[in-house]
C-alpha cells in the first residue's frame, strides 16, 4: 500500500473508531459490565475484610489482586461478546456492505474495531483505577506494584480477548451464530480444563489402558488450549505476578502480543475471503 | 477515457458461471442501463465493479484505473445506491450523513448535507431516527449518501425501487442533474420504463452473458420486430377484414368496436397499403395511429425466443 493508501486507511479507521466509541459510551452495556464487576469485587473484598477482622490475620500478600482478577474476567467476557458480534452484526444488517462501497478495507475495518474495543478497555481501566485506589484508601489495603503489574497484564488479556472475539465474528455471518460459536468454544475450553484437572490427580497405574489413552489425549489438547484460549494468558500473567519473576511476566506479554497479531491477521484474511455479506 | 471498462469479466461459483466473459465499455458522461432478468448476473457484476466480490478472471478498470491495484482511491470516486438501504437504525438522518461525510472527507459538509437533504425532500426529518424511516425515505437517504462526496461515477441498483411517483420524479431529476454535471451513471434496473427514460445506452445480460449493448434507439428497433397500428373506421365489414388478412405483413387483427388493432412487421411503412385496401372494400378510414411500444412493453414481449434471437445476432456480428 502506498503512502496515500495508508493515510486513507488511517483516516477511515479514525472515523470508524469515533462512531463506535461514541455508540458504546452512550450505550448501557459498558456500565452494566463495570457495575457487575465492581459488585463482585466489593463482595470478595467484604469477605476478605471480615476474615481479617475475625481472625486478625492477613491471608494474602496481594489482597487487591483477586478482586481485580475477577473484575478483569467479567470485563473480558463483556469485551469478547462485544467483539464477537461486532462484525457479524454489521454483516447481518448489511451495513458492512455499505461501508465497503466506500474507502473501507478489511484491514482498516478490523483494526478500527480492535482499537475501539481496546480504547473501551482503557476507559474501563480508568474506572478500575479509581475504584481500587478508593478501596485502598478506605481499607488501608495497599495499592502495590503487583497491582500495577496486574493492571498491565490485564491490558494484554483484553487484547487477546478482543482479537479472539473478532476472529469468531469474522468466521460467522450472523449474530446468533457468533454467540453460539463463542459460548461453544469457551465451554469446550472450560470442559477440557476441568477434565484435565480431574485426570491429573489420578495416578496412571490406577487407570485402565483406554482411560490412560484418554488422559494422554486430554493432556495434549490441554496444552494446545493453553495457547489458544485467551483466558490462559491472564492466568499465566497473574501467576507470573504471584511468583514475582520478571521473565515469565515479560514472556507472557510477548506471547499475548503474538496471539493478538496472529488472530487479527487471520480475521482480516477470513473477512477478505468470505466477503462482507452474511 | 472509459468510466467503466471490463474485459472477460467472469465470476464462477462451484463451476457455475454467474458472470461469463463480460465485456462492458461505459463512456464518461453516459447514463448506461444494465438490464436483465432476475439471476442474470447484474448484482454480481455490480459487486465486482465495487471490489466487494473478487472476479474469478478478467479485468476491471474504473475511470481509467485498475480496480485491483487501487481499490480504495477508486472507491472514493464512486457513489452507490443499492436496491435495499442498509442503515444504522439508531442514527438520525443528519448523523448518518455526517458519518459518511467524515468517511469520505467531504469539505464543507454541513452545507453539502443540507443541500442534499433538501434535494431529496428529507430536510424536515433530518433529526428523526432512521429506524422510523419508510422504505422510500430510506431510498432517498441512500441517494443523498451516494452523492455526498461528489462522485465521478454513480452505480445505481434499482434506484427507484420502493419510491412513490413523487419520489421517482425527484430521484430521476437528481440523476439527470448529476449527469448534466458530467457524472457517469450506471443503472441496473428491472423497471425498464426508467431505463428507457434516462439511459443513452443499454446492455442486456442473461445467464451471465452480454446479449446486446446498444443505443436506446437501436435496441428498441431490435426488440420491436412488430408494431401495432390502430385504425379507426366509420364501419367495419367482413370484406375489409378478409382484405387485410391477405396481407403477409399483417400478423394479427383485433377488432375493438370501430377500431382495428393490427400487428404488423416493421420492415417499412404499410399505412398507405392498408388505407387503400380498406377504401377498395368501401370502408372509410377516420385515422391511423402507430402504437409506439415502450421498451418495457417490448421487453415484456421478449420471450426466451427473443433472448435467443439477440444472442444469435450477437454471435453473427462477432
Amino acid at each position: 500500500m502506498n503512502e496515500k493508501g495508508i493515510s486513507l486507511s488511517a483516516h477511515t479507521m479514525k472515523v470508524l473508531i469515533k462512531r463506535e466509541l461514541i455508540s458504546s459510551i452512550y450505550g448501557w452495556g459498558l456500565y452494566i459490565a463495570v457495575f457487575i464487576s465492581f459488585l463482585l469485587s466489593s463482595f470478595i473484598l467484604r469477605n476478605f475484610m471480615r476474615g481479617i477482622g475475625q481472625n486478625n490475620i492477613f491471608i494474602s500478600s496481594y489482597p487487591l489482586n483477586l478482586p481485580l482478577f475477577i473484575s478483569v474476567v467479567i470485563i473480558s467476557l463483556y469485551l469478547v461478546i462485544v467483539s464477537a458480534i461486532s462484525i457479524s452484526r454489521e454483516k447481518e444488517h448489511g451495513t458492512l456492505e455499505v461501508l465497503f462501497y466506500g474507502p473501507v478495507s478489511s484491514s482498516s475495518f478490523l483494526l478500527g474495531k480492535y482499537i475501539t474495543d481496546m480504547l473501551l478497555y482503557v476507559i474501563i481501566l480508568g474506572f478500575f483505577a479509581v475504584y481500587f485506589l478508593g478501596v485502598s484508601l478506605l481499607t488501608n489495603l495497599g495499592f502495590t506494584l503487583a497491582l500495577g503489574k496486574a493492571f498491565l497484564v490485564s491490558i494484554f488479556l483484553a487484547s487477546c480477548m478482543i482479537s479472539f472475539g473478532l476472529f469468531i465474528s469474522s468466521l460467522t455471518g450472523r449474530v446468533r451464530s457468533s454467540i453460539v460459536w463463542l459460548i461453544g468454544i469457551l465451554l469446550a475450553f472450560l470442559g477440557i480444563w476441568f477434565l484435565e484437572n480431574i485426570f491429573i490427580h489420578i495416578p496412571p497405574e490406577s487407570l485402565s489402558s483406554w482411560l490412560l489413552y484418554i488422559q494422554k489425549t486430554l493432556s495434549v489438547i490441554y496444552h494446545f488450549v493453553n495457547w489458544v484460549s485467551p483466558f490462559s494468558y491472564l492466568s499465566r500473567g497473574m501467576e507470573s505476578i504471584r511468583i514475582g519473576s520478571i521473565k515469565p511476566f515479560l514472556l507472557n506479554i510477548i506471547y499475548s502480543t503474538i496471539y493478538t497479531v496472529v488472530l487479527l491477521l487471520l480475521s482480516i484474511y477470513i473477512l477478505k475471503s468470505k466477503g462482507v455479506r452474511a | 477515457m472509459d468510466a467503466i471498462y471490463t474485459k472477460n469479466l467472469t465470476k464462477e461459483y462451484d463451476g457455475f458461471k454467474a458472470v461469463d466473459n463480460l465485456n462492458l465499455k461505459v463512456e464518461e458522461g453516459q447514463i448506461y442501463g444494465f438490464l436483465g432478468p432476475n439471476g442474470a448476473g447484474k448484482t454480481t457484476t455490480m459487486l465486482m465493479l465495487l471490489g466487494i466480490l473478487k472476479p474469478t478472471q478478467g479485468e476491471i478498470r474504473i475511470m481509467g484505473e485498475s480496480l485491483s491495484k487501487n481499490p480504495l482511491s477508486i472507491k472514493k470516486k464512486i457513489g452507490v445506491v443499492s436496491e435495499k438501504q442498509y442503515l444504522y437504525r439508531e442514527m438520525t438522518a443528519q448523523e448518518y450523513l455526517n458519518f459518511f461525510a467524515d468517511l469520505y472527507k467531504v469539505k464543507n459538509k454541513k452545507n453539502r448535507i443540507e443541500q442534499l437533504l433538501a434535494a431529496v425532500d428529507l430536510l424536515d426529518v433530518r433529526n428523526r431516527k432512521l429506524g422510523a424511516f419508510s422504505r422510500g425515505m430510506q431510498q432517498k437517504l441512500g441517494f443523498a449518501r451516494a452523492l455526498l462526496h461528489e462522485p465521478e461515477l454513480l452505480l445505481l441498483d434499482e434506484p427507484v425501487s420502493g419510491l412513490d411517483p413523487t419520489g421517482i420524479k425527484q430521484v430521476r431529476d437528481l440523476i439527470e442533474k448529476e449527469n448534466k454535471k458530467g457524472k457517469t451513471v450506471f443503472i441496473s434496473s428491472h423497471l425498464l420504463s426508467e431505463v428507457e427514460k434516462l439511459c443513452n445506452k443499454v446492455a442486456i445480460i442473461n445467464k451471465g452473458k452480454l446479449l446486446a449493448e446498444e443505443t436506446m434507439e437501436n435496441l428498441r428497433k431490435k426488440l420491436t420486430e412488430f408494431t401495432q397500428l390502430e385504425v379507426e373506421l366509420v364501419e367495419i365489414n367482413k370484406d375489409i377484414l378478409d382484405a387485410l388478412s391477405s396481407f403477409e405483413f399483417i400478423k394479427e387483427i383485433h377488432q375493438e368496436k370501430n377500431f382495428l388493432i393490427l400487428k404488423i412487421t416493421t420492415d417499412k411503412d404499410h399505412r398507405a397499403e392498408i388505407s387503400a385496401a380498406i377504401a377498395e372494400k368501401g370502408g372509410v378510414v377516420l385515422g391511423i395511429k402507430i402504437r409506439e411500444m415502450s421498451l418495457e412493453e417490448a421487453f415484456i414481449t421478449i420471450t426466451q425466443k427473443n433472448i435467443s434471437l439477440l444472442a444469435s445476432n450477437k454471435e453473427a456480428t462477432q
